[in-house]
């Protein structure tokens, strides 16, 4: 799959495949064939944030609940919340974050996955949740916003470039 | 309109427990407090007994607890005036990428050094260092429920021999080159101005120049919910630190400012181990200490060898090459030593710890902005 393929939108330089959900905390949904979903952090995440230091996994059996953190990344000594996208039980980890947390820099939609869940109201999850044709409009906005507030304080502050 | 917590000095770990209760609650505001009595803070990614030499601690009467946010063990006493930012996650003003909120959160304090007269600057990722390279704030971050969190500390004066005792290290000789190198690349307002201005004086300048940043900020004062809070944390973060667990290694690397570190390696040679002390600095070997007990370690080759590799370049083949001219010069046997194995022990980038994974983080970060395309492929 290459940036300009039909199977991702590449929006402001951030790649995110068509073919799964998104929540606007930055992870990512995949509804496995065994009706699971698979969680990861989404390739906007693994950018800002720069190199990923440590991960913080949720146990497995644990209940998550959309929009709520159920975990912890450190990356350039910020802690980021791991935002669950549905609402379940954890039924797998990826543990080999536990050797190599940078799999989420290298390939967050892939190895890098944080967790499995088994959803209790998975339709009703994902009608929250946004495709990338939707984050595509979200997320321009998002970063509009944010930089005509940069600038904003530039001008007032005489501040170098952020 | 933002909020403004002037608190002056608080008990050390309510300094700390204050941020995190006002995140909790969603309260965007500036705190700015020093701690009255000195306290230990660890990374939420630590092990107390992992990291802190909590004998020294309990001895010297200094609380340890942990905080919800990046960054690693600190040491924290009265001589500092932290700026603790909570702002909502939604916050326009608060910058995309973690690096540029560093960078724009820490204008005020930088604007607040100059204005007494002192030239600082902002290091990536997170350092304020001065002109001469010396780090005069460490600053970390993070999410704290729907808040973000943004806090660092003004350097009116550190206590060296306080902080370089808190660290659990291997042994003296560790101690003493992280002391040593503390000294050397830590430094304060005192030190560099000859006197540390009021406390007062600095807490005013610091708000102003937040206020630059934030708009004008109403003063506020904690209300008994907030305090209610903060006590439930203080339970929380300082649960009962465990003596250290049986065989658990002290650590083997302390990072003293950006890009430098106190580390020790362990080489284990023909007839025995060599155990390297290093103060590294940009990759490059700045001091080196050297003990050994095998036949090998005569005082004086020893010695010659911590010549030898002092301001070398921690590169594969630099070191490789000075530590074959040293053999071939001093007729010490290559294989005895096994150069090519000591070479490798003092390459090794990051000893393992808990939750802390082997990374090359150069390489890491080349990968950030390449992901594969194969990454992309869908899977079930």
């Amino acid at each position: 799959m290459s940036p300009g393929s039909p199977n991702q939108k590449v929006i402001e330089g951030y790649r995110f495949p068509v073919d799964i959900y998104y929540h606007k905390e930055h992870t990512w949904a995949r509804v496995k064939e065994d009706g699971n979903v698979r969680v990861g952090m989404d390739d906007f995440f693994q950018k800002v944030a720069g190199v990923i230091i440590n991960v913080e996994l949720p146990s497995e059996g644990y209940q998550v609940e959309q929009g709520v953190s159920c975990g912890k990344i450190q990356s350039s000594k910020w802690i980021s919340s791991i935002v669950s996208p549905v609402n379940g039980s954890v039924v797998a980890v990826n543990h080999r974050l536990e050797e190599d947390s940078t799999l989420v820099n290298s390939q967050p939609y892939r190895d890098g996955w944080i967790m499995v869940v088994k959803p209790v109201k998975l339709e009703e999850d994902l009608r929250q949740l946004m495709r990338a044709e939707q984050l595509d409009e979200w997320l321009r906005k998002e970063t509009k916003k944010a930089r005509a507030e940069i600038d904003k304080r530039k001008s007032r502050q005489g501040l170098g470039r952020f | 309109m933002v909020k403004l917590f002037a608190l002056g000095e608080l008990p050390g770990l309510q300094s700390l427990t204050v941020f995190h209760a006002l995140a909790m609650l969603n309260m965007e505001c500036l705190i700015v407090v020093s701690p009255r009595d000195p306290i230990v803070s660890i990374g939420y990614f630590e092990e107390a007994d992992e990291s802190v030499d909590l004998g020294s601690c309990e001895k010297h009467n200094i609380s340890v607890m942990r905080r919800e946010i990046g960054g690693g063990t600190t040491y924290l006493d009265a001589n500092q005036v932290f700026y603790q930012l909570v702002l909502r996650k939604g916050n326009p003003i608060i910058p995309i990428r973690i690096v540029d909120r560093y960078r724009l959160f820490s204008e005020p304090p930088i604007q607040t050094y100059r204005r007494f007269g002192l030239e600082v600057e902002f290091r990536p990722i997170n350092d304020l260092c001065t002109k001469e390279g010396r780090k005069i704030a460490g600053e970390a971050g993070g999410d704290i429920g729907e808040s973000i969190v943004f806090a660092g500390g003004i350097l009116l004066d550190f206590d060296y021999l306080a902080a370089s005792r808190i660290m659990r290290v291997p042994d003296k000789t560790f101690r003493d080159m992280l002391y040593k190198s503390m000294k050397e690349n830590v430094t304060s307002m005192k030190r560099e101005l000859g006197e540390a201005p009021q406390k007062k004086e600095v807490e005013c300048v610091l708000v102003e120049e937040y206020e630059k940043l934030l708009g004008p900020m109403e003063p506020a004062e904690l209300s008994p919910a907030v305090q209610e809070l903060m006590a439930e944390l203080e339970d929380k973060f300082t649960a009962p630190h465990s003596a250290p667990k049986r065989g658990l290694r002290p650590r083997m690397e302390v990072k003293v400012a950006e890009g430098v570190r106190v580390v020790r390696r362990l080489h284990q040679g023909a007839e025995g181990t060599i155990r390297l002390t290093m103060e590294v600095k940009n990759d490059k070997v700045i001091d080196i200490a050297i003990s050994s007990d095998w036949a090998f370690s005569a005082n004086d080759e020893l010695r010659r060898l911590e010549r030898t590799l002092r301001g070398v370049r921690l590169q594969g083949d630099v070191l490789r090459r000075v530590l074959r001219r040293f053999c071939e010069q001093y007729g010490v046997d290559s294989e005895e030593i096994g150069l090519q194995d000591l070479a490798r022990t003092i390459l090794a980038k990051q000893l393992r710890r808990q939750h802390s994974p082997l990374l090359d983080v150069r390489a890491a970060e080349r990968q950030i902005d390449s992901t594969s395309n194969e990454d992309l492929a869908s899977e079930q």
